[in-house]
Order: C-alpha cells, then sequence, then structure tokens
C-alpha cells in the first residue's frame, strides 16, 4: 500500500477521524484538570480550561474580523492593480 | 587577522565560478560553495577580525561573537538547504544572485561598524531582486521594481541616521543603543532596519514581492532579508519599547491577512511579518530571556518558514498556480510533499516536539515574566491564526478538499530531499532544544516542557482545530486579493498623477494666466508710470537746465563782441554799480 491509498483511506473514512478528534479533544480537557499548577504566577494561569476557551473565542473571533474586513474593504478584484 | 576566512567570500567568490561548469560539476561546486561556508563558520572563534581604516573610519568586517554566530549558523545550513532545493535551476545569474544574497547577508551579520553594514545591506537588496524578476513575469518585473524603491528608501534611511550617528558620537561603530539617549540619527538607522524586518507600517514590500518570486528564489528570499534584519535589531535596539508594540502588532496584523489570502505563498508571506513580529517583540521586550527567544525563533523560523515555501513552490512548481481556489485534493498524487509542508505547518504553529514550540514559546514566556500579559495574550492569539490558516487551511484546501482535483506528482527529487531534511532539522530542534539553545547569546534558563506549557498549547491548538472544522466553509478560499498599505504607492500614486494632470495642473495654468492678466498688468502699469516720470520730471529737469544754460550763454555771448572799450565800459558799469549798492 502507498501512500496515496492511505490518503485515500483517510478521508474516505471521516467518521473515524472524527471520532479520532473528537476523543483527542477530550483528552486535552482532562488533561489540564488533572495537571499540577505549583508555578502559576497569574490568575490566568490558575483558572482550569482557560486556553481551551481562548482558543475557540481566539479562533471565532479571527474568523469573523479577518473575513469582516476581507468583505468591507480590503477584499478587491484580482486585476485590481492592473 | 589569524584564520579568519570569511564565509561571505566563500559565496562570492564560489559563485563567480558557476557560469564555467557543466553538468555534474556544476551541481557539485553549487553545493560546494555552502558546505565550504559550514566549515568556515565551524573555524570561527570569537573575536574581532578584519579591521581596516578608512577616511579615518574604523571598519571592521569580522565581528565574531555569539549574537553573530547563531545567525550566521542558520544562514549557512540554509544556504544548503536552499542550493539542494535549486539545483534544477538552469540560469547561472540565479545562482549568482542567489549566492551573492546569502553571502551579503553573511556579511551584514559580522559587520561590526555602519558602513561595512550598510554596503552589505545594499548588495543584499540588489542581488536578492534577482530573486523576483527571474520569474520572468510581467508581475514579477513589476513587484520586482517596486521591492527595490521601497528597499532603496530603507537604504537611504540608514544611510542618512549613520551619518548623523557619525556627526553626533564622531565614530561608525555598530553597537547596542540605549533608547534614552535616542534621537534622530537613531530612528532614522531603526526605520532602515525595521523597513527590511517588515515591521508595520513599513512591510507592505513583502507581501508584494515574495509572492512573485521564482519558486526556488523565494526559499532563500524568506529566510535572510527579515532574519537579517532581526539581528541588527537585536544588535542594536535591543530594548525599544516601540519594538516590543510594533512587533506584537505585527503577529496579530500577519494572521488576520493569512486567513483571509487565496494564493498560498501570499498566506506564508503574511506569516513572515506574523512570525518576524515574534522576534521584534522578543527584542523590544529587551531581558536575557526575550533576545534568546528572539535568536531562537529567527534559527527555527528560518527553517520551518523555508520548508513552507518549499512546500507551496512544490505546488507552484508543478500544478502553476498556488492559488488555492484553483487547488484542491492534490494529497493523493504529492503525498510526500504534503506530509513535509504539514511538518513545517505544525512547527510554525507551535505544536510541541516541532520547532516552533520550543523557539516561539521562549518570547511568550519572556513576556509574562515580564507581566507584560496583554502582550502575551496577543502573542498567543496570533498562534491561534498561524494554525488556523498555515495548518489548517491551507493543508485542508491545497491538499484534501475535494474539488478542482489536479492530476500531478511529485515534484523533482532534489526538492523532495531538501524538504526532507529541513522537516528533519524541524523535528530535531523540536526534540533537542539544547541544541539549539546552546548556541544562543545568553545563559538558557528556560525549560519548554512543562505539563502546564503543554497543556496551553494543546488547548490553544485543539479548540482552534474545532472551531475550524464547524466554520470550515466560512473559509472557503476566495478568488480574490487585499488590499494593504502597498494600496498608497501602487494606485493612490496613480490617483495622485491623475489629480495632478486634472486639478494641480489646471490650477498651475489658471494661475499662471491670472499673474499675467493681473500682475503683469500692474507690473505694465507701474513701469508706463515710471517711463512718464523720467520723460517728464527727470528729462525736464536736466532737459531744463540744459535749455537755460543755453539761454544763459546766447546772451552772454552778446556782450563777448571782443572790443576793448565795451569790456571797460561794462566794467566801471559794474564798478558803479558795487560801490552804489555798498553805500546804500
Amino acid at each position: 500500500m502507498n501512500l496515496a491509498d492511505i490518503v485515500d483511506k483517510m478521508t474516505k473514512n471521516s467518521r473515524t477521524l472524527k471520532k479520532v478528534f473528537f476523543g483527542w479533544l477530550a483528552l486535552v480537557v482532562l488533561f489540564d484538570v488533572v495537571q499540577p499548577r505549583d508555578d502559576a504566577h497569574f490568575l490566568i494561569d490558575k483558572i482550569f480550561l482557560f486556553w481551551s476557551v481562548f482558543g475557540a473565542v481566539g479562533c471565532f473571533l479571527l474568523i469573523k474580523v479577518g473575513k469582516g474586513l476581507a468583505h468591507l474593504i480590503l477584499g478587491k478584484k484580482e486585476d485590481y492593480y492592473g | 587577522m589569524d584564520n579568519f576566512i570569511h564565509p561571505a567570500y566563500v559565496f562570492f567568490l564560489g559563485s563567480l565560478l558557476v557560469p564555467f561548469l557543466k553538468g555534474r560539476a556544476r551541481e557539485a561546486l553549487l553545493l560546494l560553495i555552502p558546505v565550504s561556508a559550514i566549515f568556515a563558520v565551524a573555524s570561527l572563534s570569537e573575536g574581532t577580525y578584519g579591521q581596516a581604516t578608512f577616511l579615518n573610519m574604523d571598519l571592521v568586517l569580522g565581528r565574531v561573537d555569539k549574537l553573530s554566530l547563531v545567525f550566521a549558523w542558520v544562514f549557512v545550513i540554509m544556504a544548503l538547504l536552499g542550493a539542494i532545493y535549486s539545483l534544477h535551476v538552469k540560469e547561472d545569474g540565479h545562482h549568482l544572485a542567489g549566492n551573492f544574497y546569502v553571502g551579503s547577508s553573511l556579511g551584514a551579520v559580522f559587520a561590526g561598524d555602519y558602513l561595512t553594514l550598510f554596503i552589505f545591506w545594499e548588495i543584499m537588496a540588489f542581488s536578492s531582486v534577482f530573486l523576483i524578476w527571474y520569474r520572468r513575469e510581467k508581475a514579477s518585473l513589476a513587484a520586482g521594481f517596486r521591492y527595490l524603491l521601497v528597499h532603496v528608501f530603507g537604504g537611504l534611511c540608514l544611510l542618512a541616521g549613520m551619518m548623523l550617528y557619525y556627526f553626533k558620537t564622531g565614530n561608525l561603530q555598530f553597537v547596542a543603543l540605549l533608547p534614552e539617549g535616542a534621537g534622530v540619527a537613531e530612528y532614522l538607522i531603526l526605520a532602515g532596519f525595521a523597513l527590511n524586518a517588515a515591521v508595520l507600517p513599513l512591510h507592505a514590500w513583502l507581501p508584494d514581492a515574495y509572492p512573485e518570486a521564482t519558486v526556488e528564489g523565494a526559499i532563500l528570499l524568506c529566510a535572510f532579508t527579515t532574519k537579517t534584519a532581526v539581528y541588527v535589531l537585536a544588535r542594536g535596539f535591543s530594548g525599544f519599547e516601540i519594538l516590543a508594540i510594533l512587533g506584537v502588532a505585527m503577529t496579530v496584523f500577519g494572521v488576520i491577512y493569512a486567513v483571509i489570502e487565496n494564493d498560498i505563498r501570499r498566506v506564508l508571506a503574511y506569516h513572515i511579518i506574523s512570525q518576524v513580529g515574534y522576534m521584534v517583540a522578543g527584542v523590544g521586550i529587551g531581558t536575557a530571556m526575550s533576545v534568546n527567544g528572539a535568536c531562537a525563533h529567527a534559527f527555527a523560523h528560518i527553517l520551518y518558514k523555508a520548508l513552507l515555501f518549499m512546500g507551496a513552490g512544490a505546488v507552484l512548481y508543478m500544478t502553476g498556480t498556488a492559488k488555492m481556489s484553483n487547488l484542491g485534493g492534490l494529497a493523493r498524487f504529492m503525498p510526500l510533499t504534503m506530509i513535509f509542508y504539514v511538518v513545517g505547518a505544525v512547527s510554525i504553529s507551535g505544536v510541541p516536539l516541532f520547532s516552533g514550540f520550543i523557539s516561539k514559546s521562549m518570547i511568550v514566556a519572556a513576556a509574562h515574566d515580564e507581566g507584560r500579559l496583554y502582550l502575551m495574550a496577543l502573542m498567543n492569539l496570533a498562534a491561534i491564526g498561524t494554525f488556523l490558516s498555515v495548518g489548517l487551511k491551507v493543508t485542508y484546501f491545497a491538499f484534501f478538499s475535494k474539488e478542482a482535483p489536479l492530476e500531478t506528482k511529485e515534484p523533482p527529487r532534489n526538492m523532495l530531499v531538501s524538504m526532507a531534511l529541513t522537516s528533519a532539522l524541524c523535528f530535531i530542534l523540536g526534540v533537542y532544544p539544547s541544541l539549539l539553545y546552546d548556541l544562543l547569546p545568553f545563559p538558557v534558563d528556560y525549560r519548554p516542557y512543562t505539563l502546564y506549557h503543554l497543556s496551553e498549547a494543546f488547548q490553544v491548538l485543539s479548540f482552534t482545530g474545532l472551531i475550524f472544522y464547524l466554520l470550515a466553509a466560512k473559509l472557503k478560499p476566495e478568488a480574490k486579493i487585499n488590499l494593504d498599505v502597498d494600496y498608497f504607492y501602487r494606485k493612490a500614486a496613480g490617483y495622485f498623477l491623475k489629480f495632478d494632470q486634472r486639478v494641480i495642473g489646471p490650477a498651475d495654468t489658471w494661475w499662471g494666466e491670472l499673474w499675467q492678466s493681473i500682475a503683469l498688468k500692474a507690473l505694465y502699469l507701474k513701469a508706463s508710470l515710471a517711463y512718464l516720470f523720467d520723460q517728464k520730471a527727470i528729462d525736464g529737469v536736466v532737459d531744463g537746465s540744459a535749455e537755460l544754460a543755453l539761454i544763459v550763454g546766447s546772451k552772454t555771448r552778446r556782450i563777448q563782441t571782443g572790443e576793448i572799450q565795451v569790456y571797460i565800459g561794462l566794467s566801471l558799469v559794474i564798478f558803479f554799480l558795487v560801490v552804489f549798492l555798498f553805500l546804500v
């Protein structure tokens, strides 16, 4: 089996991939809950799942702000500069 | 001067032989040049070499210390990887330009004074532009000229700053400057450096030019110009607060554009701004740890960014396009390229076990330790955008999404070998960070692999993945370009010309006519009045006195008859008249 076939197989089994991904997310959450916080300096270091929320909200904002700017002002046709 | 072989000369002299060789010998030479340079760098020991005096200025060609060495190391390693990747390039000029570009970057890194630095700085600009022009497309030609103009402007800022600095201090030594005593001279030098580091708002040349470069040239371009600039900033401007703020602004600015761009190489170019932002911020924060972080990140960044450009370049080389809106499903045809690209993508995103994780986090941790939490939060936000755009968006839309599958195959073997080696380096640095930490200018007291840091990285990246999974349809690439500040010299300059033709030009003509009709007429009037005054008043007086003299003269002539009795008679009359007047 060559690499191309493996890629094919992976893309065809997206349900399995989805399960693996959500399983991984659960592990990440669990890991943050159990990991020790001995050398926490600031408040954000002590809040459980701070970085999960930060990641999700930050990603959402970047997509919204980026796409919003592109559609409102920044986006131009490819031949804009001639 | 004992045993000092400047690594730059290896590139300069070696590349001059390239046009004389063919086939295997030429390929061997192209590899031998960077290999020799690696040995030249390995043979260097700390010290000052190549000193000379020119017009009372002390020049230093070889300042070798830990700071210059860490950059020199990654430059020569990158030169070798780049040489392997571009082995198939037939144009001798392309190799010459590439080698001169790398050589002059090394020259700038080892320069101990501003004049030497400036000369190598300019060779860099003028050699690198050929890596854009060799693409031989109309867009590349224009982008190259803009690139050159912008860099000449930056060079002039540097030159002006240098001169003022010389008049101020009486020397041109390139040493660390203090933010407290900095004046116009220092800030002009800073502007020249900042332009090459693509610091906002002097950044637009980068995403304008790099995506138009040749496939092979872009590998070198993305490595040297901005990182040489990071080196000179670290050398001269450590602790300048403005750099901390602008650097963090760059990290976020770059990823916002990367999220919306369509051309893979343009996405990557905006990511250079973002990643160099971390380094600039590290320099600006100015602690030993943050400057270490800036150097470590420059080292790691050169490798993974080159790897990403190699992957994107391979796609462009094989399919003829790097626009995601025209790509998709390439993993089926280019699985190795995809894997190497993903290694670059996880490295830049700071995934544990890869190089970005051990370098970027040093700068973020330095901001954390200094209590600069908002800087830290923004840098982490930028990390989200990095993974979102380079890691997920490009990988998904170029290599996986099923639309528009193009039939193609893997790129030439030399490209694959170069990508494999670069991938290996990204992984090795991620697993053995001490290899890199030992090269850094200050002693390193930082451990990247703590449970908290691992948890932080996994949470941020995984939940970014979750949002991408939910919103991928929103990110579908669009066949568009996005405005940036280059608008002002690409479009607004044209508008200004039109404004000049339609408003300034006519206004000038109108003013000219107004001048003629009012001011000139007033002038004529004044002149004719003066003429009249001259004729009637001045000439009148002069002519009048002349006429009087004539009249008096003609009257007097009558008494001068030449007869003696008349003269005597007249004398007697005058005598009696005087006596009479005297007596009365």
